[in-house]
């Protein structure tokens, strides 16, 4: 080999309770590389990369940075061996200035413990200038862009004089554009010398910025691969270790009438900012309507608005026919027929130290059966979660076991159970897969076409483009609170990535 | 930018804004009441009907605009001033020059606020590094025993006041540990801390004092070194020297602790980690700072400062120990920090206007001896409004406070 | 069947930002499943020692100390060697701290209702006192009505000023989102010189006595009968009773009835519970007015129980809802741990009190600041989950260390 390499992992292992994280793994990182790390949720690779900027500590295993052994016992040290990490949740402090949030930590200092304002300035804006970024030093980091955020990350990093770079599931908050000048930036820091390591499930950014491919399935190093004579396929065989089914089987929809009509709606978030501003929309009884775009441009208001969890400041809401008056209460919707399988299922979604029994009557605790007249009859409640597991095939527990207890998975099968099992007309599904195997994620959309089927209207919200281009009968995208143009599912991703950046207004359709 | 600009900008939110609509209304409101003291003493009772009925249409245009938290406190601003106003107008105005000598009483307000100012000061140290403090009061009941008892053994106020803040840091190390390594739920145990304060400073005051009380001057165990003494700058009879001729150096040292929380806060890296420990404490530990030791540092000084304006209350305004003497001041030094948006100035702005409030309730009960009016005669009521007007401030009313967001929230280490 | 470790319960490593589950009921919940009935007794004993060597550092006997406290709490009445003149002294001692257990109950009651809403209620001070003021203007002023009627308007009003009290922190919270620890402290101030107002020299409900800040004094109709011991000894009232019928009200309305749903589901995850169609606002309301209900029922449990009036001094002294905070936590804002956690500190209040306490073994007012030291470290450790889920690992580590030689 011709250079040493500049980090090596040699037999990590990590064990949390009940789940051997890390086992064994070996890697290294050469100098002037992008490696990138390959595998589904779940797998390690977070793990492993906290073990590294000294976060946790390994169980067992060694790490040598240019050939020299060296134990983390706290972020402090990998920093001072020149490890730097953009982590998947940035860690900047919203109220804080870019500057400030770049020199935490080291702060240029004046007079004894004074801050020196005008230095943290001027250093960060010379690194800027050197690696050719653009950010205002004196910005508030909650008032830049998401792509700014994370230039602002990876600065941080570089402040501190790292050469080897961690970056976390960089692309995931990114819009397809964002992601590409991404790829610019890091091939400029790969030109200056530094190595990178590139965290990622998916395989297309992989293949296109690795230099090198680590795949990691439940917690063992599978291979380490050159990205030459990889395909995608192959390394999907390897993640997943079977094949994958990439995209799911349906019949043609046969549409109804319209249940979920919106009729220029406008709504404002917590902080008074106009979120969603005059959408319209339909939704017919037997398709899936699905709503694509970048998160934050307005997805979550628009779900919250349908669901009356949010009052709309504008505009109508019809559901099967009837207009909800403008301060519907979440009540006023479930009863009107809508169904909702919320984004964050463990926040929204269940009670998780409820039993089965009790989130399973979380709409309907009210009437009867589950009570009359303000009486509730837990038994009845018990009755009717042994009916729901059964037909949905939830398992780990049974009426009166925690939901907090079961795996994300079966929770999520727990909130579909409880959603689809009261027959609602309109099934909106915000996010039905996030954070789910891959086994979970195809139970859970099968199940969505199967609710098609039987006509419902589906209002399908993701993140994730090849779950919308899979499921949806019509594709709406939304850029800044407004739907800029409709497509069917025969779109390609580059079509839709464009039009979620707001390029392809003109497209509207 | 330039200064056209610039007024601009300013005229056109002064017009359009339905918040600066309802902030004159709340002014107005105010104005309805204040015109009847001295000074002014308006004896004409169009006066505060006219200028709260303008109050109330204020904020009610305001409220209907959306800005409804600014609306409703000027409309509420007019439901008390006209009143409060016609009630003064009621008085006689030598009842009211004897009540409202405001020399008098705004160095009577510095007194009052500076035990609270200490508290708050202490109170922000603690909630800007995350950990949420309502172990104040105890921490001040602490600071007001060991400082009496420090200086009874030492005979000297500065050994009391140093006791004191040891007593103090300790309260706040206690705090600490159960907030930072044992996670514990923040509000339980600073009621759990207010609880064991109240209990050993009891306790102790009984074993070492028995029920005679503490030392004092007019049993002529106490010597006047003891106590913490007055900073004589003018005796004259003008205003400013009404005001702050005659003040206790304690409240000196609260300016200067003032001033010097707010550049360490704002203006040094110390206080940049402080303030990102309680707004995300993951990122600062992912940049190499030690959350906990900066949590227990900033707990312990809390509690030091709290037990300053304890300490004070003993030493150094009444000289004597009572059990419970501090009577919820903590509290009220709480809430001011709260009113005050966590931030020192805002803090202390807060702590003088509760000042003021204590204030008048002993100065208007001697000022009315000789009326049939229970309410003026018994300081009761006025003694309950810190605690109204703290009840109002946290609904809201004037602008909403928004705590450091990791207040409260246990960090855990990975 | 593609098991992945994520698939099993509890497998998943712990999320990166793994924060807490949002809700103190949420966390307390979190930390009962882990330690049964062991954690309140650790914390108990936990508390009584530490309270001991304070007593010890201070030159005194923890032992007797702690003896001559337990003589005086009656408790000994329950042994059936303790006979002749000690049971009779035993049974007047004993109704003493049941005396004093009936309105604990009702404010822990109050706390922990408020608790189960995801609402820490440190108003039960205030709540009470309200309810005492009610009890003793409706007691002490409608002297014609026939006796029953008298008591339950006396109670029922009483209840309902507490519902007031405790309602205004929860309007606050669901209006405009002030915190109900604020706010209720803030209104527990407010009622203490309200109070002094009303019942102090010169003020408009000051009683008879011109020279005393003293209430009126409640009428014979509206006192509670006393059914065990002299009613001139101040001998128990029925007032126990209703303190025992809250705890059943408490557990049916939480367990059995859709509003205690509604209100388990605010206290675990308000978001969830929203999304469920429950509104948050008006549970934060209703709990609120539910636990000031308790507490203000416990102050006319008091006036018109043995009180019978109030005077500013006592209103100032007044620390039975405070207490309710230590109670409830202890009880682990159960209906049955709620009970005992008021009959302990009852008892403790009895047993360190000026009247009970043998003043020759130990200073009365030094014990009932020991009661406070000790109500202090209960809330402290009880509090600390980490610290009682510590002691109780260790404690099955050393059982499986101990094993392993055996095996």
């Amino acid at each position: 080999m011709a250079a040493s390499p500049v980090l090596e992992l040699r037999g990590i292992t990590k064990q949390f309770p009940g789940v051997l994280a890390n086992d064994h793994i070996d890697l290294d990182l050469k100098r002037g590389e992008v490696h990138a790390l390959l595998g589904e949720n779940g797998a390690g690779k977070s793990t492993l990369m906290n073990i590294l900027y000294g976060l946790y500590r390994p169980d067992e295993g060694e790490i040598s940075v240019n050939g020299k052994p060296v134990t983390f016992s706290s972020a402090k040290d990998a920093i001072a061996q020149g490890i730097g990490m953009v982590h998947q949740h940035f860690m900047l402090i919203p109220v804080m200035t870019v500057a400030e949030n770049i020199v935490l930590g080291a702060e240029p200092t004046g007079a004894g413990i004074m801050l020196d304002y005008g230095a943290a300035r001027e250093r960060v804006r010379e690194i800027a200038r050197t690696f050719g970024f653009q950010v205002d030093p004196d910005a508030r980091v909650e008032n830049i862009t998401v792509g700014q955020q994370q230039r602002v990350e990876i600065l941080k990093a570089l402040y501190r004089r790292a050469d080897i770079l961690i970056l976390d599931e960089p692309t995931a908050v990114l819009t397809p554009q964002e992601a590409t000048e991404l790829f610019g930036i890091l091939r400029s820091l790969k030109a200056e010398g530094m190595s990178v390591i590139f965290i990622s499930h998916k395989l297309n950014e992989v293949l296109d910025i690795a230099d090198r491919i680590s795949v990691l399935r439940r917690g063992k190093k599978i291979d380490t691969v050159p990205r030459a004579g990889v395909t995608e396929e192959g390394l999907a065989r390897m993640m997943v270790g079977r094949d994958v089914l990439l995209r799911v089987e349906k019949p043609p929809a046969s549409v109804g009438d319209p249940l979920l009509e919106i009729h220029d709606l406008h709504v404002l978030d917590d902080r008074d900012i106009a979120k969603v501003r005059g959408v319209s929309l339909q939704v017919r009884a037997g398709e899936i309507l699905g709503i694509a775009g970048v998160d934050g441009n307005g997805q979550t208001e628009l779900v919250e608005a349908v669901t009356g969890l949010r009052t709309s400041s504008s505009g109508t809401i019809a559901v099967a026919g009837k207009t909800m008056p403008r301060h519907a209460h979440s009540r006023a919707m479930l009863d009107a027929g809508t169904g909702h399988i919320p984004e964050d299922r463990q926040r929204r979604g269940l009670v998780l130290e409820f039993s089965l029994a009790e989130n399973i009557a979380l709409h309907d605790y009210c009437y009867p059966p589950d009570s009359e007249h303000g009486w509730l009859f837990p038994r009845r409640l018990i009755q009717h979660a042994r009916r729901l597991i059964k037909d949905f095939d939830v398992r780990g527990g049974g009426p009166t076991t925690r939901a907090g207890a079961l795996s994300g998975g079966n929770q999520q099968k727990v909130v579909v159970a409880r959603e689809v099992d009261r027959n609602p007309k309109v099934l909106v599904a915000a996010q039905p897969t996030r954070g789910l195997d891959v086994g979970a994620i195809e139970y859970v959309h099968r199940r969505l076409v199967t609710e098609r089927d039987e006509g419902r209207a589906i209002l399908l919200v993701s993140l994730e483009l090849e779950e919308i281009l899979s499921l949806s009968d019509r594709i709406l995208v939304m850029f800044e609170g407004q739907i800029v143009g409709e497509y069917p599912p025969t779109a390609t991703e580059e079509e839709l990535g464009l039009a979620m950046i707001g390029a392809g207004k003109e497209h509207a359709a | 930018m330039s200064t056209v600009e610039l007024r601009e900008r300013l005229a056109d939110r002064a017009v359009a804004g339905p918040k600066q609509v309802a902030i004159t209304g709340t002014f107005l409101g105010i104005l309805a009441a204040w015109l009847a003291l001295p000074p002014a003493t308006v004896r004409t009772s169009t006066v505060p009907i006219v200028l709260g009925a303008i109050a109330i249409a204020l904020g009610g245009y305001a409220a209907l605009r959306d800005e409804r938290r600014v609306g409703y406190g000027a409309v509420a601003a007019g439901i008390v001033g006209i009143p409060l106003g016609l009630l003064v107008q009621h008085s006689s105005v030598s009842h009211l020059d004897a009540a409202f000598a405001w020399g008098t009483l705004l160095a009577a307000t510095l007194r009052y606020a500076t035990p609270l100012t200490f508290a708050a000061l202490g109170g922000m140290f603690s909630e800007r590094s995350g950990v949420v403090n309502i172990g104040l009061e105890g921490m001040m009941l602490a600071g007001a025993f060991f400082g009496i008892w420090g200086a009874d053994k030492s005979g000297s106020w500065i050994g009391g006041v140093a006791i004191a803040m040891l007593a103090g840091g300790v309260f706040g190390l206690v705090h600490a540990i159960f907030a930072i390594h044992l996670r514990a739920d923040q509000i339980v145990g600073g009621t759990a801390i207010n609880f064991l304060s109240l209990g050993l400073t009891g306790y102790l005051f009984i074993q070492v004092y028995g029920s005679n009380g503490t030392p004092s001057l007019s049993t002529g165990h106490w010597l006047t070194g003891e106590s913490i003494p007055d900073v004589t700058i003018s005796s004259g009879n003008n205003f400013f020297a009404q005001v702050f001729g005659q003040l206790n150096l304690m409240i000196w040292i609260s300016f200067a602790v003032l001033v010097l929380s707010y550049l360490l806060m704002f203006r040094t890296s110390i206080g940049l980690r402080i303030r990102a420990c309680g707004e995300h404490p993951r990122a600062a530990d992912t940049v190499g700072i030690d959350v906990y030791k900066v949590r227990y540092v900033s707990v312990v000084v809390s509690g030091m400062l709290a037990a300053m304006g304890g300490a004070y209350l003993s030493v150094g305004f009444t000289h004597s120990f009572n059990e419970n003497m501090t009577e919820g001041r903590g509290f009220i030094a709480l809430a001011a920090l709260i009113f005050g948006k966590w931030r020192p100035f805002g803090a202390f702005a807060a702590a003088l206007l509760f000042g003021f409030s204590t204030a008048l309730a002993y100065a208007i009960p001697p000022a009315y001896s000789d009326t049939a009016s229970s309410v003026l005669r018994s300081s009761a009521l006025f003694q309950a409004l810190p605690y109204i007007l703290t009840l109002i401030a946290v609904a809201g009313v004037i602008g909403r406070s928004i705590p450091p967001a990791a207040d409260g929230r246990p960090y855990k280490r990975q | 069947m593609s098991e992945t470790p994520a698939e099993q319960p509890g497998a998943a490593p712990p999320p990166p930002d793994s924060e807490p589950p949002e809700t103190f009921a949420a966390r307390l919940s979190a930390r009962y499943r882990i330690g049964g009935i062991v954690a309140p007794l650790i914390t108990t004993v936990v508390a009584f020692l530490a309270g001991g060597i304070v007593v010890g550092a201070t030159g005194h006997n923890p032992l007797s100390t702690y003896r001559a406290i337990f003589n005086g709490t009656g408790l000994n009445w329950l042994f059936p060697w303790v006979s002749g003149a000690d049971r009779v002294d035993a049974a007047i001692n004993l109704q003493q701290t049941l005396i004093q257990t009936t309105p604990l109950i009702l404010t822990g009651l109050a706390v922990a209702f408020a608790f189960r809403c995801g609402m820490f209620n440190i108003g039960g001070q205030g709540q009470y006192l309200v309810g005492a003021y009610v009890a003793i203007f409706v007691g002490s002023s409608w002297a014609h009505l026939a006796g029953p009627a008298h008591v339950f308007l006396a109670v029922a009003l009483a209840a309902l000023a507490g519902a007031v009290w405790g309602g205004i922190a929860g309007f606050l919270k669901a209006t405009t989102g002030a915190h109900e620890v604020i706010s209720t402290i803030m209104l527990n101030w407010v009622a203490i010189w309200v109070g002094d107002y009303f019942f102090g020299l010169s003020g408009p409900f000051q009683g008879p006595d011109q020279f005393n800040p003293i209430s009126n004094t409640v009428a014979d109709s509206a006192k509670l009968p006393v059914f065990w011991g002299d009613p001139e000894l101040q001998g128990l009232h029925v007032g126990i009773f209703i303190a025992l019928g809250a705890l059943v009200v408490f557990w049916v309305i939480l367990n059995r009835t859709t509003i205690g749903y509604e209100v388990r589901a605010v206290g675990f995850n308000p978001s969830a519970a929203e999304y469920g169609g429950i509104s948050v606002k008006k549970n934060y309301f209703r709990a609120m007015a539910i636990s000031g209900m308790f507490a203000g029922c416990a102050g006319a449990m008091d006036i018109l129980g043995w009180e019978f009036n109030l005077s500013t001094p006592a209103i100032h002294a007044s620390s039975i809802g405070f207490i309710g905070v230590a109670v409830a936590l202890l009880g682990r804002n159960t209906a049955i741990g709620t009970f005992l956690g008021a009959l302990l500190f009852g008892a403790l209040y009895v047993g360190t009190s000026t009247r009970q306490l043998d003043a020759t073994v130990f200073d009365p007012q030094l014990a009932s600041n020991l009661t406070l030291i000790i109500q202090g470290l209960v809330v402290l450790f009880v509090g600390a989950d980490l610290l009682i889920i510590g002691i109780w690992q260790w404690r099955k580590r050393v059982r499986l260390r101990t094993r392993q030689p055996a095996g």
